[in-house]
């Protein structure tokens, strides 16, 4: 292509891309530097906004006991989440990838419920879970086990909202079964014939092929997981005794429930400050632990 | 080699299990959507009623305005679909087939902004659209889809315009077309399969989608399906078979649109997930 063309080429490319810069501007660099702004006040938004400084700051990490409960229900519940999420998904995958009549027929199954929306999720799950009348209940009491009121204890109710989270993985056993079966059959005939068994073959050829695929899972997990808001909203208001007060239903609730724009624009940034720390984190741990194959 | 392979029976057996839990739950909400409530509240659970009772979806409807919801629903949903497979494909192509200054810099913006966590942004978005009076209108909700149509669809759609040579575009080019006309008529027909994942992705995320119209729509007439069924779930706490109902009515839609197009949802989380 000639000059002339290459001008006209970077009008249109830049016409086409119109929407999708004014997104990135509008819905991304604005947003951080208007929460930022707000961060920085103390406004109901009835009344004008007052500059505090950094108050909501120091508020958030001296005396903020919302905060700190859901500094730690945060953690507990994505951390659970994306552990358990991955090691099922992977696990799964694994299953599905071996002779198995119907591979497609249960890879239908599986993901299904990644499409369910988080109300239906919600209220399935909080119906079984329910501690009197629930089926959860039931089946453990055939195996002889007291009642549990799944969501209303402070021990039980995150890891009942992780195991209903890691049911909706769909997409993760999707994309590592489409990985798995990348994996050249060569590789792991090589690790039989030189009398390897199932542990070796997955030690030194399937995990290592796989490592950008669970590195992909892994942060796009972290990510979404941090950021849960369903679970809280639908069952269990954060409760009990602020055990699943995730961050964001914290950041929903001061906003807009207790219309404390400020205080909850700081809660905001401290965790986009926190996700981007984290992801910085993960990008440069995963230097020299994940196997890239060139391209 | 033999000719019948033999089945791995050990793992068909713990898949096989696997996959009933996984189904269990759905099995158990359109149980209970099938119950009087006396049978609902009966412990120990009986496995399925007695009589089916199907007229406990004309009752809930009785209760919510469904219909009315389902309309508001898709009045979100239809023109946030277009938005998304209209400005992902525009900066697909872009990013797929033009050569300009700033390419790499843009295209890796678009790609980092997949690590932007949206909910640390959701108050300064609600104060600018309260401040320009579209507080309870739909505009706050379907405005987003047409900006870029998220990075997700914008990369899927630029991988598979990689795949498709370019001696096509060229030939258009020299019988005269514009781009418009090449992405329009030569382009588009051969990513069919690509827009029709990135169009019912897009049609489940905004369907399903809770958060927005918690913020954005006050007005009851106005709430979407997920947003009546959470409120109605609040107000009728104990009424399960309604709300079993409605969450039936609520999920079902989704499943159905799932089941007819699998293979393209299956399709697009391959791509997404692989191809970086």
């Amino acid at each position: 292509m000639n000059i002339q063309h290459g001008r006209r080429d970077t009008l249109v490319a830049y016409l086409l891309l119109t929407p999708a810069i004014a997104g990135l501007v509008l819905y991304t660099f604005l947003p951080l530097v208007g929460a930022f702004a707000l961060s920085l006040t103390r406004w109901d938004i009835l009344s004008p906004p007052v500059f505090l400084g950094f108050d909501n700051y120091l508020e958030i990490f001296t005396s903020d006991n919302f905060f700190q409960a859901s500094v730690v229900a945060t953690l507990w519940f994505a951390g659970g989440s994306v552990v358990m999420g991955l090691i099922y998904a992977f696990a799964v995958a694994m299953m599905l990838n071996q002779r198995i009549p119907g591979r497609g027929f249960f890879r239908a199954v599986f993901f299904l419920p990644y499409v369910v929306p988080i109300i239906g999720t919600t209220i399935i799950w909080g119906w079984m879970y329910q501690a009197n009348f629930g089926v959860f209940n039931f089946l453990l009491g055939l195996v002889g086990i007291d009642k549990i009121n799944f969501l209303g204890n402070d021990a039980t109710a995150t890891p009942s909202l992780i195991v209903m989270t890691v049911w909706g993985l769909g997409n993760m056993i999707v994309i590592f079964l489409a990985g798995l079966q990348g994996v050249p059959k060569t590789y792991l005939e090589a690790v039989e014939i030189d009398g390897g068994n199932f542990w070796h073959k997955f030690r030194h050829v399937t995990l290592p092929m796989m490592s950008p695929i669970i590195f992909f899972n892994f942060l796009m997990s972290v990510i979404a997981n941090l950021q849960a808001f369903g679970p809280a909203f639908v069952l269990t208001q954060g409760g009990p005794d602020n055990t699943t007060l995730s961050m964001v239903f914290l950041i929903w609730r001061e906003g807009f429930q207790r219309n404390n724009m400020g205080h909850a624009s700081a809660l905001s940034f401290v965790l986009f400050v926190f996700i981007a720390v984290l992801t910085a984190f993960i990008f440069s741990l995963s230097k020299d632990k994940v196997f890239f194959e060139g391209d | 080699m033999t000719v019948f392979k033999r089945y791995n029976l050990p793992v068909t057996l713990v898949i096989a299990l696997l996959g009933l839990a996984c189904l269990f739950p759905f099995f158990w909400m359109v149980r209970s959507s099938l119950m009087s409530n006396l049978e609902i509240y009966q412990y120990p659970p009986m496995p399925v009623p007695t009589r089916w009772r199907f007229d406990n979806y004309p009752y809930a409807v009785t209760l919510l305005p469904f219909g009315r919801y389902l309309v508001n629903t898709l009045t979100i949903t239809l023109p946030s679909v277009v938005g998304v497979l209209l400005t992902s494909t525009m900066a697909a192509y872009a990013f797929a087939r033009l050569d300009f200054p700033g390419k790499g810099f843009w295209f890796s913006m678009v790609i980092g902004s997949m690590l932007m966590p949206g909910a640390c942004t959701i108050i300064p978005i609600f104060v600018a659209w309260t401040e320009l009076g579209f507080n309870n209108t739909y505009v706050p909700l379907i405005f987003p889809a047409f900006l870029g149509g998220g990075a997700f669809n914008i990369f899927l759609c630029r991988q598979f315009l990689k795949t498709i040579p370019r001696d096509l575009d060229e030939a258009a080019f020299l019988d005269g077309a514009g781009h418009l006309r090449i992405l329009g008529s030569v382009l588009l027909p051969l990513i069919k399969p690509v827009l029709i994942s990135i169009g019912l992705f897009a049609f489940v995320l905004y369907w399903n989608d809770l958060l927005g119209p918690i913020i954005y729509i006050s007005d009851n007439d106005m709430n979407t399906i997920s947003q009546g069924l959470a409120n109605f779930r609040g107000g009728f706490g104990t009424d399960y078979r309604a709300i079993m109902a409605v969450c039936v009515m609520t999920v079902a839609p989704i499943v159905a649109l799932y089941l007819a197009g699998q293979k393209y949802f299956v399709e697009g989380i391959v791509l997404s997930g692989l191809k970086s």
